[in-house]
């Protein structure tokens, strides 16, 4: 008997040595009620991502993963207005369809049979991030986008919404934003109103984006929220919540020039071979009399719109951002952003695909304002900040992680989504680890932070 | 993107295994200034014409089990390693061809390890699992001067192989992209020393085993991803790399109580310095696979070992002992593929005599590793480590 005891206790010695112990991870709320969580923002609070609003992204929005980690210091349930399994809803304004916009599915990667200018297939494929699924039966998309979810929901992200879009009535009306009148617990509430209505214990707060980002996006810096409208509504929402009492987390707004849908075709993608050159520069002299006969073979500037030129047109410089919308099957088969192949005439990219240098300045310099007001809000309000202007600006410049490379180039980055604006789950992660430092900071709490690459990033054919 | 590291493995700081005679593990691993049997030709060649027998041979085996434990500092994640069983073993055939000269054989297995961290944990990309192996062979002759001092020396021949895989951080239909890489070498180095018997109690010894550079050329590359990225993944390649097997120099003495007792140490400096970085060259480049060259910067070591055994019976030997094992690897370049923590190792081990000349040996090492917070800073990754490895051997000695 003695030696089987003799042999348990052995081989439990044995276990333990194999099993070396390191001091676990002790969580720890520090006093912080973080029972009821409530995330209010835009698209990127909603996990909005590859230009969809759909089931997986809104699974991986950064306030979910947070949420998940927070139940280790005492968070509770943590719900979204989840769509339906399926490709998803993203939408434009289009007044030439009857239903007011388009709707389209995810983007995905796929490899895409090349095609001739002529419309020869080539044998050869390139990756491209297009729609999953193409011409998608529009009424079934609105019918997703429209079918009504009950909440109250945790996740109070509305893909588009603005700073005083929170407090606008009838913003979740069939006159509002529809991703916000899906779930509204009425058609005259308020984003605002209905996240306050859950009687949060801690928030998030991540707003202003789409004050700058809508106009960027069109190309214009015309109806970026004016500084007037943002101090005035933004305190007041910063007000609304801390009268509660709460606690919670503030992000600001970050540089577009962080973005890659603004990046990453360059202002000088004309790539020209010596001949090609030699043609244009002869043209350009003798026949559009203009001064640019410095084309050569390389990569030259894009003539572009620019409607404050005499001549309506010049050439881009660096100062100038492409967007990623800009019809890339007209740059190079037409010949936009230099001579129409079909018309022999100039043919600018037009204004609503470029953010010409002082629109961008000025888009720039609402965003620090902003960031401002934004700051000054919270001031003394014992609430945590994410600087994720100066964190996106450092994710530009690229990181490792896990032994991974990433950064916010288009596709290759592995942080930003297929529409070059939102995240990939792997993005999400990120940002949550960066809310959760903000928090574990301001407060003194012991928040468990997540593995990013446990998390998925795009997916290749 | 793809940053690759040594081929380094975990005892005994990087990747240096030093189970070669069960009656030296069970004495903390001294054996420079001992003549217990072959495994003289590995501890120190200068001990071979020492033997008191005139033929002696010795063959045996240890089971290497082990974990390590990984944790960010930051997270309640945790990863652990899980050992494969690894069987490092020897052989030794050492006779003496004269009074003063001996001449023997020894076959050993002195780096090599194979270990896998688990299933898509957060390292994957650094490293997932290895298999390291590494056998010399070493003839050795050794000659005395009278009984006060014996030289010996070995040419070591070497032969290695590896095998690592890791993800590569891009996902398709099946999962995450996957590298394979096999390689194979062999090289030659020596082994020498020299034993000093001042006065018949006590005997001191040096010796110096060199640095063998382990060179794979055109070592072969796997790599598994999605088709549409599969132009700048080429599914096979070649890839060169070196490893170098560090030099080290050995100076120990041990003292004789009477006929029963006998108390050692061992002064052991590992030449860790050599490893200063890895360059992987692949023999086709593309924009997402270039060359690379990782700094490892280790540092030079030494271990302190300290070992006794005693003659309990007539048929009955144990010992004891214990060293300090540094870690080589500084903590701004800790690579999970070398998890290796500065170790402590407690050893025992037992000799009996069922007949004359045969010995039955058995020894237990227990290596414990202090927790350490360390980052292979090029691909900021790391934590907190921990190691422990349990290692049972056993072995059969027959002398006449």
């Amino acid at each position: 008997m003695k030696t089987r005891y003799l042999l348990f206790v052995l081989m439990l010695g044995l276990l333990a040595a194999c099993e070396p112990k390191i001091d676990e991870f002790k969580a720890d709320a520090n006093g912080v009620n973080f029972s009821k969580f409530v995330a209010i923002g835009n698209s990127l609070t909603a996990g909005f991502a590859d230009e969809a609003l759909y089931l997986e992204g809104q699974e991986y929005s950064f306030p979910n993963i947070i949420a998940n980690q927070l139940k280790s210091v005492g968070g509770g349930m943590f719900t979204q207005p989840l769509m339906p399994l399926g490709e998803g809803v993203g939408f434009k304004i289009d007044t030439s369809s009857p239903f007011g916009i388009t709707c389209n599915t995810r983007r995905v990667l796929r490899l895409i049979e090349n095609v001739s200018c002529g419309g020869t297939p080539l044998g050869t494929y390139s990756l491209r991030p297009v729609y999953s699924v193409e011409n998608p039966n529009q009424l079934e998309l609105i019918q997703q986008l429209t079918t009504p979810v009950a909440g109250p929901f945790n996740n109070m992200g509305v893909p588009g919404a603005g700073v005083k879009d929170l407090l606008t009535v009838g913003y979740g009306s069939q006159l509002g934003n529809p991703f916000f009148a899906r779930f509204a617990s009425n058609p005259l509430t308020t984003i605002l109103a209905d996240a306050l209505a859950q009687n949060p214990t801690f928030f998030s707060l991540w707003i202003g984006n789409n004050d700058v980002l809508l106009s960027a996006l069109a190309g214009t810096d015309q109806g970026v929220t004016a500084l007037d409208t943002f101090s005035k509504y933004y305190p007041v929402i910063i007000r609304e919540l801390t009268d509660l009492n709460i606690k919670g987390v503030v992000a600001n707004i970050p540089d577009i020039n962080s973005i890659a849908f603004f990046n990453t075709i360059p202002w000088n993608g004309l790539v020209l071979t010596q001949s090609q050159a030699d043609s244009i520069n002869m043209a350009m002299e003798n026949i559009y009399h203009l001064p640019w006969t410095d084309y050569k073979a390389g990569p030259n500037p894009f003539i572009i719109e620019d409607p404050t030129d005499p001549k309506g047109f010049r050439q881009a410089t660096n100062e100038d951002l492409i967007l990623l919308s800009v019809p890339q099957d007209q740059l190079k088969c037409v010949g936009m952003g230099i001579i129409n192949k079909f018309t022999f005439q100039i043919y600018p990219i037009p204004d609503s695909f470029i953010l010409r240098a002082e629109e961008k300045d000025n888009i720039e310099s609402a965003i620090s304002a902003f960031n401002s007001v934004i700051r000054n809000s919270i001031a003394n309000k014992n609430l945590a900040f994410v600087d994720m202007f100066s964190l996106m600006g450092s994710f530009k410049t690229g990181m490792f992680y896990d032994g991974v490379s990433f950064n916010l180039k288009f596709i290759e980055g592995g942080l930003l989504s297929l529409d070059g604006i939102h995240l990939t789950p792997r993005g999400n992660a990120l940002v949550a680890n960066h809310f959760l430092d903000a928090i574990n900071g301001q407060y003194g709490c012991l928040i468990p932070k997540v593995s990013v690459t446990h998390y998925p990033g795009l997916k290749f054919p | 993107m793809l940053t690759l590291m040594s081929a380094g493995l975990l005892f005994a700081g990087g990747y240096q295994v030093n189970l070669h005679g069960q009656r030296n593990m069970g004495m903390g691993l001294i054996g420079t200034s001992l003549s217990l049997d072959g495994s003289s030709a590995f501890y120190n060649p200068g001990g071979l014409s020492f033997l008191k027998s005139d033929f002696s041979f010795s063959g045996g085996l240890s089971l290497m089990m082990g974990r390590v434990t990984y944790q960010p500092v930051d997270m309640e994640y945790q990863a652990h390693i899980k050992h494969k069983l690894n069987t490092p073993l020897y052989f030794y055939g050492a006779m003496k061809a004269t009074k003063n000269l001996g001449v023997g054989i020894a076959v050993n297995t002195p780096f090599g390890n194979g270990f896998s961290w688990e299933d898509n944990w957060n390292g994957r990309f650094l490293i997932q699992d290895l298999k390291f192996k590494a056998i010399t062979i070493q003839p050795t002759v050794s000659y005395k001067i009278k009984d006060l001092i014996s030289i010996g020396a070995g040419l070591v021949y070497a032969y290695g192989n590896i095998e690592m895989n890791r993800a590569l951080p891009i996902e398709g239909a099946n999962g995450e992209g996957k590298l394979n890489i096999q390689g194979s070498t062999n090289n030659w180095g020596f082994n020498a020393g020299v034993m000093v018997h001042p006065f018949k109690s006590l005997s001191l010894g040096l010796s110096y085993r060199s640095l063998i550079r382990m060179k794979v050329n055109a070592g072969d590359v796997t790599m598994t991803v999605p088709e549409s990225v599969s132009a700048d993944y080429p599914a096979t390649n070649k890839v060169s790399t070196a490893l170098p097997l560090p030099a080290n120099l050995d100076f120990g003495a041990s003292y004789e109580f009477g006929e029963k007792l006998l108390i050692g140490f061992n002064l052991c400096y590992v030449f860790w310095g050599v490893h200063d970085s890895i360059t992987f060259d692949f023999e086709t480049n593309t924009d997402k696979l270039k060359d690379v060259t990782n700094p490892t910067l280790y540092k030079d070591r030494m271990i302190i070992r300290l070992g006794a055994q005693y003659k309990a019976l007539s048929w009955l030997t144990v010992r004891a002992g214990g060293y300090y094992d540094p870690s080589p690897i500084p903590d701004d370049y800790f690579h999970p593929q070398t998890p290796n923590c500065d170790q402590i190792g407690l050893t025992c081990g037992v000799s009996v005599n069922p007949f004359k000349n045969l010995s039955v040996d058995a020894a237990f090492l227990y290596l414990m590793g202090s927790e350490r917070e360390s980052y292979y800073t090029p691909d900021n990754f790391g934590g907190k480590y921990r190691s422990a490895f349990y290692i049972p051997g056993i072995g059969l000695t027959y002398s006449f």
